[in-house]
């Protein structure tokens, strides 16, 4: 009994931080809070959610997210796990390659946000004057809906390839090398060994950093607010940046308390199929494995 | 008697770990805890200790009832399996913990000390962290912490199973000096039966958290009142073979002879254990073990045979000791 | 051996280029940022430095109201994770795996959604503005990483050094104090320092909470430059920026990388 004391104060404060919210996002998405109710809550039955079924934009902007969520999660998982495989090889000044690799992760989003738009600035950016170079025309990288988003991605693979290679690192460690040596005395090449032995040994950890990247990047706020604003043309405009926009500019927060426990449920029924995906993958490969 | 249980038992979400546990330990004497892993032995000692609570029964130290009392409370001396020393303090400071807790002077507390340490002739790693120190020292260090208690109560949790084999054998003369000479109760849980025998005067058999018997080593070989006891007591070991009317026969390898009559068999492998032989035999009542002298040799025609008094019937069903 | 050089150099490249970008701005004047192949007399000057450090607010106070929040939110964490993974590295099998499911929901959870409630919390509380009521939302967020963390540690320590040091008499306070956090100090430090690193760089919540220019955060201060003008290009003083702020974190990364790859990787080798 006394144990479960100890625990209390912990729970508590994740209840209020993390439970309470839910709940009332869940009573602020049936009422008008706005502005125009002069910031008081009153009852409006399901007109939020009549609004939120039909909001174009919110559409629109689900599928932006997801579409940067999955593009840039695949690209980090691939990349993370060229980056471990790299870490892994014996070599020398070995913790200040991983410090130097660990650099993009650490630092705060907002700063890099910053840097990048620079870095990406049309016509002065570095980029841009690489592009007028030798394409003879400027990727306006920033400025156009089409490739904003992409420089967007560009920027999130940038900063958490690290922390995804950091879990694949350690499934590696994890692989005993005599697999490798087996395999090797019965004549498989690098590329089977890749193929046979570490991508399945390595399928919890690459499920693992799969399920914690696509919740985060589900999420994304301080890159798109802080590099884009959301533009040009609302092109990166993000689930989370959405229900800031309405909290904080349009001062509706009735409608953004419906947009996030509506984000909500649509997060929770992904992760759950992710995890359904990856834990019969899983199963499959054992099952392989054993035999 | 100095510790008693009585009735003793452990219980878990309705399931008892150990039951019905009664012991009684004399002063200068040391009784050993031996059964099978996950036998409840580990847990009885925890229970005496008071690491665990107790379920039902009570302990008595010198006609103390301590069975409710915290660990510090109980006056108890623990070695523990994996010495349990603090890998960040020296040998010293390991030491030092449990007399400072309990208030003891700076100056008493180096003078203790450095007594405990002279007396298992440690103290010139004092200073030494147990990462520094062999399996052996490291050993004597939580014995040390245990006598500097000096404690109504010794009890040893298989002291001496992290140690190689003929570290164990020099240990052991060390170890009677250094415990038994306190003239204290101790109790000694070991699964080496060989430790048990060489350490104590009475060895308690427990199975299935419940203790079979409690004897001198000499009876619990040449008396055992279960099948589980004589199965467990003994290596090479026991002979099992099938008697009339629902009964087994228990014969000791040691005790089968060659002859010109009995049980006919065929050999089917033998060792070689230098100061004897153990050959197995085939015969229709399944592979009898035979322990003979090393020159003996092996007649063409084998016929084997026991004298009766060798013999011990047990009840097939109840496993327990039948009586002709 | 040649391959897996070019491919060290090739990570480098990648991971430290655009800062270096920013660093090499950040000496450049104006002029030579918009035509760098122009040959001028001068290229460099330490004026963007200046213009950062001495504007009002100077840039350093950021730095310190960030290393105030993020080391009054790490020693929050801490005293709340700590005491819970001990009782929960005690607990039952089945209770303990409950409480576990419900911490790894807990940290998947993409917490920029809770800035609305969080807020109204803060309004209601009148927190608003203030560092240290800051640094509470902070310990909360980071309670499942750090409790799991201190989990794993608490479970791996060998159950009998508590029990000996029972017998011998010390008290769970005096067990705290001489065995269990010198003996879990590795999985303190690792939980801290990535505390840390997430306090320093949290984003939403500061934003919503303060306003007061004396108060801002890094990370806030940062978005501030940025949005003051988009058109406009200031980009001397804003890589001056990024470097300043860049440099603390570089330093914990170098010094600390050992503890935030264990604290990194344990989790994600027992979760």
């Amino acid at each position: 009994m006394p144990l479960l004391i100890l625990l209390i104060p912990s729970l508590l404060f994740l209840v209020a931080v993390f439970a309470l919210p839910l709940f009332r996002y869940t009573w602020l998405s049936f009422h008008a809070d706005s502005v125009m109710t002069g910031l008081v809550a009153i009852p409006n039955q399901g007109a939020n959610w009549q609004r939120f079924i039909h909001d174009t934009r919110y559409l629109q902007d689900l599928f932006q997210t997801l579409r940067f969520s999955v593009v840039s999660v695949t690209a980090e998982i691939v990349l993370g796990l060229v980056i471990a495989l790299i870490l892994h090889q014996p070599m020398r000044k070995r913790a200040l390659i991983r410090s130097s690799a660990l650099i993009p992760w650490a630092l705060p989003t907002t700063v890099m946000a910053l840097g990048w738009r620079w870095i990406f600035n049309t016509p002065y950016g570095p980029i841009d004057r690489l592009t007028q170079s030798w394409l003879g025309q400027s990727l306006n990288a920033l400025g156009e809906p089409s490739i904003a988003w992409i420089t967007t991605v560009y920027a999130d693979i940038w900063k958490t390839t690290p922390f995804v290679a950091l879990i694949l690192l350690a499934g590696l460690q994890t692989i005993p090398s005599d697999l490798y040596e087996a395999a090797k005395l019965e004549g498989a090449g690098s590329w089977i060994c890749l193929r046979r032995i570490t991508i399945p040994l390595l399928l919890p950890y690459l499920g693992l950093a799969l399920m914690f990247r696509l919740a985060q990047a589900f999420g994304v706020f301080d890159l798109v607010q802080v590099m884009t604003g959301g533009g040009p043309a609302s092109s990166t405009e993000s689930i989370a940046l959405y229900a800031y926009w309405n909290a904080l500019r349009f001062l509706d927060f009735g409608y953004s308390a419906t947009i996030m426990i509506g984000s909500f449920v649509i997060l929770s029924s992904l992760i759950l199929i992710t995890w359904l995906v990856v834990t019969t993958a899983r199963n499959r490969s054992q099952q392989s494995l054993a035999r | 008697m100095t510790l008693e249980l009585e009735n003793v038992g452990r219980n878990i979400n309705k399931q008892w770990i150990v039951e019905n546990i009664c012991l009684t330990v004399a002063d200068n004497e040391c009784l050993a805890l031996v059964g099978p892993s996950g036998c409840g032995k580990s847990t009885t000692l925890r229970l005496i200790a008071g690491l665990d609570p107790v379920s039902a029964g009570s302990i008595h130290i010198r006609g103390r009832d301590i069975t409710s009392l915290s660990p510090s409370e109980r006056s108890v001396g623990m070695v523990f399996q994996s010495y349990a020393l603090l890998p960040h303090l020296t040998v010293f400071e390991n030491l030092e913990l449990g007399l400072r807790v309990r208030g003891v002077p700076k100056p008493e507390r180096r003078f203790k000390i450095k007594g405990i340490l002279d007396l298992v002739q440690l103290w010139n790693r004092a200073d030494n962290r147990p990462a520094e120190l062999s399996g052996g020292q490291r050993q004597r260090v939580a014995l040390a912490r245990a006598l500097l208690r000096d404690p109504e109560v010794y009890l040893l949790d298989e002291p001496m199973s992290n140690l190689d084999a003929q570290l164990r054998e020099d240990i052991r003369p060390e170890l009677r000096r250094l415990v038994l000479e306190q003239r204290k109760p101790t109790i000694y849980v070991t699964h080496d039966q060989h430790e048990a025998m060489a350490m104590a005067q009475r060895i308690a058999v427990l199975h299935e958290g419940r203790i079979e018997q409690i004897d001198t080593p000499y009876n619990l070989y040449h008396n055992p009142e279960s099948l589980f006891v004589a199965r467990f007591i003994g290596r090479p070991q026991i002979n099992c073979l099938k008697g009339d009317s629902g009964s087994i026969r228990a014969v000791r390898p040691e005790s089968i002879r060659f002859s010109d009559e009995g049980l006919s068999g065929k050999l089917q492998s033998r060792e070689w254990l230098g100061n004897s032989q153990l050959l197995f035999l085939e015969t229709q009542q399944g592979v009898i073990r035979m322990m003979t002298s090393p020159d003996q040799g092996i007649p063409a025609q084998i016929r084997l045979t026991w004298r009766a008094e060798d013999e011990i019937l047990f009840d097939a069903d109840t496993g327990l000791r039948s009586r002709r | 051996m040649k391959a897996t050089r070019f491919l060290i150099l090739a990570l480098l490249v990648w991971s430290l280029a655009p800062l270096t970008w920013q660093l090499y701005t950040s000496f450049c004047i104006d002029q030579a940022l918009v035509t760098p192949f122009a040959s001028l007399n001068q290229r460099w000057t330490l004026d963007h430095y200046q213009s950062v450090l001495n504007s009002n607010p100077p840039f350093i106070r950021y730095l310190l109201n960030s290393l105030f929040v993020g080391g009054l939110s790490t020693f929050l964490t801490l005293l709340l994770a700590i005491p819970s993974s001990y009782s929960l590295s005690k607990m039952g099998r089945r209770s303990s795996l409950v409480i576990k499911f419900f911490l790894i929901g807990c940290a998947l959870f993409p917490y920029v959604l809770l800035f609305l409630a969080l807020l109204e919390i803060a309004r209601y509380l009148q927190l608003g503005n203030s560092l240290i009521a800051l640094a509470v939302p902070y310990a909360a967020l980071s309670q499942p990483l750090a409790i799991l963390l201190l989990t794993n540690a608490f479970s791996d320590l060998p159950a009998e050094l508590e029990d000996a040091a029972r017998v011998e008499g010390l008290s769970v306070v005096q067990r705290f104090r001489w065995i269990l956090l010198p003996l879990i100090s590795p999985a303190i430090a690792s939980t801290a320092i990535l505390v840390f690193l997430f306090s320093w760089n949290e984003y939403p919540i500061a934003l919503t909470w303060i306003s007061d220019s004396g108060k801002l955060t890094l990370p806030v201060a940062m978005a501030r430059i940025a949005g003051s003008s988009i058109h406009s290009v200031p980009y001397g003083p804003y890589a001056a920026a990024t470097v300043i702020g860049s440099i603390p974190l570089i330093l914990l990364v170098m010094v600390f990388q050992k503890p935030i790859v264990s604290g990194l990787t344990t989790g994600a080798v027992k979760g």
